[in-house]
């Protein structure tokens, strides 16, 4: 037979139990649409945590810490790490790193008369801004070796206040101090002016300081930072320390270093050489492994939900197919008796299980398509519940449900596929009817 | 100098039903002629439609041997039956046997969908069988929408469609009243004379059996009389 007839036949037999056929779809319809539902949230909450990701900072940034976890069969342990300016210029060496620069923070006081400011200050090597992404809002990011100069984050320009009345500027207004044009004087003692500091402290040194830009937000603690040249943090500290009589020569590691990759798939061989290194990183790339091992679960599971229900309407197409063949008996004696090979027999009933899948899974997308619209729509809050809901940096809200092509053909080829495979039995036992049997029973 | 198109040797069929031996044909050798017109008569349980669904290969002899133009049926495989059957056989049915979902014109077509025919081309020789028949107006009806002796006519048209060398027809008019028993019958006569079929043919009825060039009667699985009526032969 040609393949035309055999499914122009199937298609006849198909809608010839209207009733029955379309229970048998509605049953496939329902799991087809479980599975798709179910994975697209799973796809909405992986590409959430993508973006999410992105506007926490980037994939290709690698932090470096000055301690190692060392594994072992009885556990880990903590081990301490130095990082010096040797250990910089190794990692500088590792092939895909574009720039690394030690980091330092210290807590201080801003003062612009009679307004004070705390001020976290975060050394870097002012070399390594523009490759961090940080982009000046207002006047230019620092220059390498310069002194006395601060580059504020969007949020730290906020942050003064008159410790005389204990008022905070102008909430929501205009900050009192304009940090690129008032004067400005930076301290390391951060009780400062505070009515609580210690009367019998030392007087630490007040630095005349002017400001190189504001930066744009990005979205993470930076925006609350000063950033300064660590060269220049360092000789301030010291200075400080010395002050105070508590300097020690000690002080020879940085807290912190940061490495910027040049592409996103060199971060890992980057992380593996500094781990060799016996140095303890962490990256984005880290975490986003973890979510996506955890996402993994959880589409299994609610993958699995689906799957449970495309089961039993597998079920139900195997049961609607050996009711037909029954009722069809003679139908199938007759045709073996007029010459159609045992083979067109069984592809002819595999095939209107195949239809059944088929119509169903469609149907079962369509439904999913509709469901995925109205949750992205009006699902807000369910979106909360179950991770969703999450925020573009636009502002616009990002799907709880996606469902991409690959997921909708998939879907209709897997219906289509359990179709075939739950008509498998009923289609041999079809072929191996005895024509003579069928045609006997008058 | 006869041309057997069906050769039977010493066809023997067993049928066991628990400890019992029933014996549905004993040993039966009989030759039949290409274009022959041949009616098998005997009482019921005689075994006349065990002996055509052996010739047909729809079943298989205990022991003997039928051969169809010179191939031994009961050695074929299914899928060699199937496309044997294609080819060479028609059925009529007592019970029509058609197809309920299907048009007169769609179930006569079967045949031919079966060997994988074009659409076209079969529905053409379906059409000419319909009309051969006398059904040129009742192409799109379903087998429920037509009278037991229309349906007997699709069930011929069937036959008839793929041009097969023989037909077998068990008991084909067992449905349907004596008038149009007599239609039915000389319908089956003539289209297979004009197609130079060979036809056999299993009733228990005599009145047909006289339409026949040969009567063969069985008995408890014997030939017990053969009874030469040579009109078709001898034309
Ligand atoms: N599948 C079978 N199993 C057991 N016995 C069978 C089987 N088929 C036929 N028989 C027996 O074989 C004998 C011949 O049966 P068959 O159907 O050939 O008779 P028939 O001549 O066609 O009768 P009728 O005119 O009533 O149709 C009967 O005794 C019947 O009981
Ligand atoms: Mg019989």
């Amino acid at each position: 037979m040609k393949f035309t007839d055999i499914i122009g036949l199937a298609l006849k037999n198909f809608l010839r139990r209207k009733v029955r056929s379309f229970l048998t779809i509605l049953g496939v319809t329902i799991g087809t649409a479980a599975v798709v539902v179910m994975l697209s949230l799973g796809i909405g909450m992986s590409e959430g945590f993508e973006k999410q990701m992105e506007m926490m900072g980037s994939l290709t940034t690698i932090e470096v810490n000055r301690y190692y976890y060392e594994e072992s069969p009885r556990g880990g342990r903590t081990e301490p790490a130095t990082i010096d300016d040797k250990v910089i210029e190794a990692i500088s060496q590792i092939k895909g790193v574009k720039v690394v620069t030690p980091v330092m923070w210290r807590s201080a006081k801003l003062v612009s008369g009679k307004y004070m400011a705390w001020a976290q200050l975060y050394g870097i090597r002012p070399e390594a801004l523009e490759a961090l992404g940080y982009v000046p809002a207002e006047g230019r990011l620092l220059n390498p070796g310069e002194h006395d100069m601060l580059l504020f984050g969007v949020g730290a320009t906020q942050n003064f206040y008159n410790p005389k009345t204990s008022r905070w500027g102008n909430p929501g207004g205009r900050p009192p101090v304009n940090v690129m044009t008032d004067r400005l004087e930076l301290t390391l003692d951060d009780s400062y002016g505070e009515s609580w500091a210690d009367p019998n402290k030392k007087p630490a040194k007040l630095y005349r300081v002017r400001t190189a830009g504001i930066l744009e937000p990005v979205n993470d603690q930076m925006d609350w930072c000063v950033v300064v040249d660590i060269g220049y943090l360092q000789k301030i500290v010291r200075e400080y320390d010395i002050s105070q009589g508590t300097f020690s020569r000690d002080t020879t590691s940085y807290e912190q270093a940061l490495v910027k990759v040049e592409d996103v798939h060199q971060v890992d061989y980057v992380l593996q050489e500094i781990k060799a290194m016996k140095l303890g990183t962490f990256s984005l790339q880290d975490i986003l492994k973890g979510m996506k091992e955890q996402l993994f679960m959880i589409q299994a599971v609610l993958g699995g939900i689906g799957a449970m229900s495309l089961l039993v309407a597998a079920l139900g197409i195997t049961n609607t197919m050996v009711m037909s063949i029954y009722e069809r008996t003679r139908e199938i004696g007759v045709m073996k008796v007029l010459g159609c090979l045992l083979t067109d027999i069984r592809k002819l009933f595999l095939w209107e299980a195949g239809i059944i899948g088929f119509s169903g899974g469609v149907i079962g997308l369509l439904l999913s398509l509709l469901a995925s619209y109205l949750l992205n729509r009006f699902g807000g809050d369910l979106g909360g519940l179950i991770g969703g809901g999450i925020y573009a940096p636009d502002g616009t809200r990002l799907p709880i449900s996606v469902i991409p092509v690959w997921l909708a053909a998939a879907a209709v080829g897997f219906a289509t596929f359990v179709g075939l495979v739950s008509g498998f039995y009923p289609a041999n036992r079809a072929m191996k009817l005895s024509a003579l049997e069928a045609i006997r029973n008058e | 100098m006869p041309n057997n198109i069906i050769e039977i040797r010493n066809l023997r069929k067993v049928y066991h039903v628990g400890s019992e031996k029933v014996v549905a044909l004993n040993h039966i050798t009989l030759d039949i002629e290409a274009g022959e017109f041949c009616c098998l008569v005997g009482t019921s349980g005689s075994g006349k439609s065990t002996l055509l669904n052996m010739l047909a290969g729809l079943e298989k002899p205990s022991l003997g041997t039928v051969r169809i133009k010179g191939q031994a049926i009961e050695k074929m495989s299914e899928k060699q039956l199937a496309r044997f059957r294609q080819e060479n056989i028609g059925f009529i049915f007592q019970s029509y046997n058609l197809i309920p979902t299907l048009t007169a014109l769609e179930n006569t077509a079967m045949p031919l969908i079966f060997r994988g025919m074009p659409r076209k081309q079969r529905e053409a020789l379906a059409r000419e069988a319909l009309q051969r028949v006398g059904l040129a107006n009742h192409m799109a009806h379903r087998p429920t929408q037509m009278s037991g002796g229309q349906q007997q006519r699709v069930g011929i048209a069937r036959a008839l469609v793929s041009r097969p060398p023989i037909v077998f027809a068990d008991e084909p008019t067992g449905n349907l009243d004596s008038k149009t028993t007599r239609e039915v019958m000389e319908l089956m006569t003539s289209t297979t004379r004009d197609l130079g079929q060979t036809l056999v043919l299993v009733t228990h009825d005599l009145s047909i059996a006289s339409y026949a060039d040969r009567i063969i009667h069985i008995s408890d699985g014997n030939i017990v009389k053969i009874v030469n009526n040579r009109k078709r032969l001898a034309k």
